[in-house]
């Protein structure tokens, strides 16, 4: 077994240390990727909205969380 | 904030990105914008600093000494953790830096002065720096320029003090009081000097 299968089979031990642990760096991981393809994105002129249809949330809340809540009914568009 | 400052002091901000991106530090810091203000050598900040032998290479010898960078690369992405559900974060970060950057991974998002949240490829401000280049703006109004430049920033990284860019240039033999004198009397609105002459 490699060392990839041998920790897989570990994270497959239920030992909550270890799976908790790799849902947060994942987590992390999801933040900074998600950021990086909203940026992108909004500088290639997507709407708030065809961002949120894809990522599975309500315009709302892809506004709220980049764009600090602000200027939604004004600048949205 | 950066509406009423003149090309060359918009390019000190610019460089100073530059110089924490490649020395691989996480914030920009006043050192990086001490770095900023010498990589431009006809600026009137590059010129005086010079004159008072701190020159680029010096500056930023004296800040890797202070910083021994490069910062941690991943700040708190857990390569270990991700590994035991089968993610291999070397592979996704070469991907991720292909397309946006080195780096681009490495940062936190972080929100700016207008509250969005930017992505890693933007290297946030320390407090530091942030709080010399609000000075740079009073000093700007102090001397009756309308426009923020690049001296004006060197004089925000002096009255801010606390920095490594004030260090720097303080441990680098420049009297600072010596330093500042010198500069108000150049940027003065009675100078009216030619920058750059």
């Amino acid at each position: 077994m490699n060392d990839t299968a041998q920790l897989a089979s570990d994270a497959g031990s239920r030992d909550p240390g270890i799976g908790l642990r790799a849902v947060r760096a994942l987590r992390v991981l999801v933040e900074r990727l998600e950021a990086l393809q909203v940026e992108n994105a909004r500088t290639q002129g997507w709407s708030w909205q065809e961002i949120a249809t894809l990522l599975g949330v309500t315009r709302q809340a892809v506004h709220k969380k980049y764009a600090g809540g602000r200027g939604l009914l004004r600048r949205e568009k | 904030m950066f509406e009423r400052f003149t090309n060359d002091a918009r390019q000190t901000v610019t460089q100073a990105q530059e110089h924490a991106r490649r020395l691989q530090h996480r914030h920009i810091g006043t050192e990086h914008l001490l770095l900023g203000l010498l990589g431009n050598p006809d600026t009137l900040s590059a010129q005086i600093l010079n004159e008072h032998g701190l020159t680029l290479d010096r500056a930023e010898t004296a800040t890797l000494r202070a910083l021994p960078g490069p910062d941690q690369r991943g700040g708190d992405l857990d390569a270990d953790a991700l590994e035991t559900i089968g993610i291999d974060l070397a592979a996704v970060r070469e991907r991720v830096e292909a397309t946006f950057g080195p780096g681009a991974l490495d940062r936190a998002p972080s929100r700016n002065h207008r509250g969005l949240l930017l992505s890693g490829r933007h290297i946030p401000f320390d407090r530091g720096a942030k709080k010399a280049l609000e000075l740079s703006l009073r000093e700007a109004i102090a001397l009756k320029s309308k426009e923020i430049r690049d001296g004006h920033i060197l004089l925000g990284l002096l009255r801010e003090a606390e920095g490594l860019g004030a260090r720097v240039i303080s441990s680098s033999g420049i009297d600072i009081a010596t330093l500042r004198i010198e500069l108000e009397r150049l940027l003065a609105p009675s100078a009216r000097r030619p920058r750059a002459s």
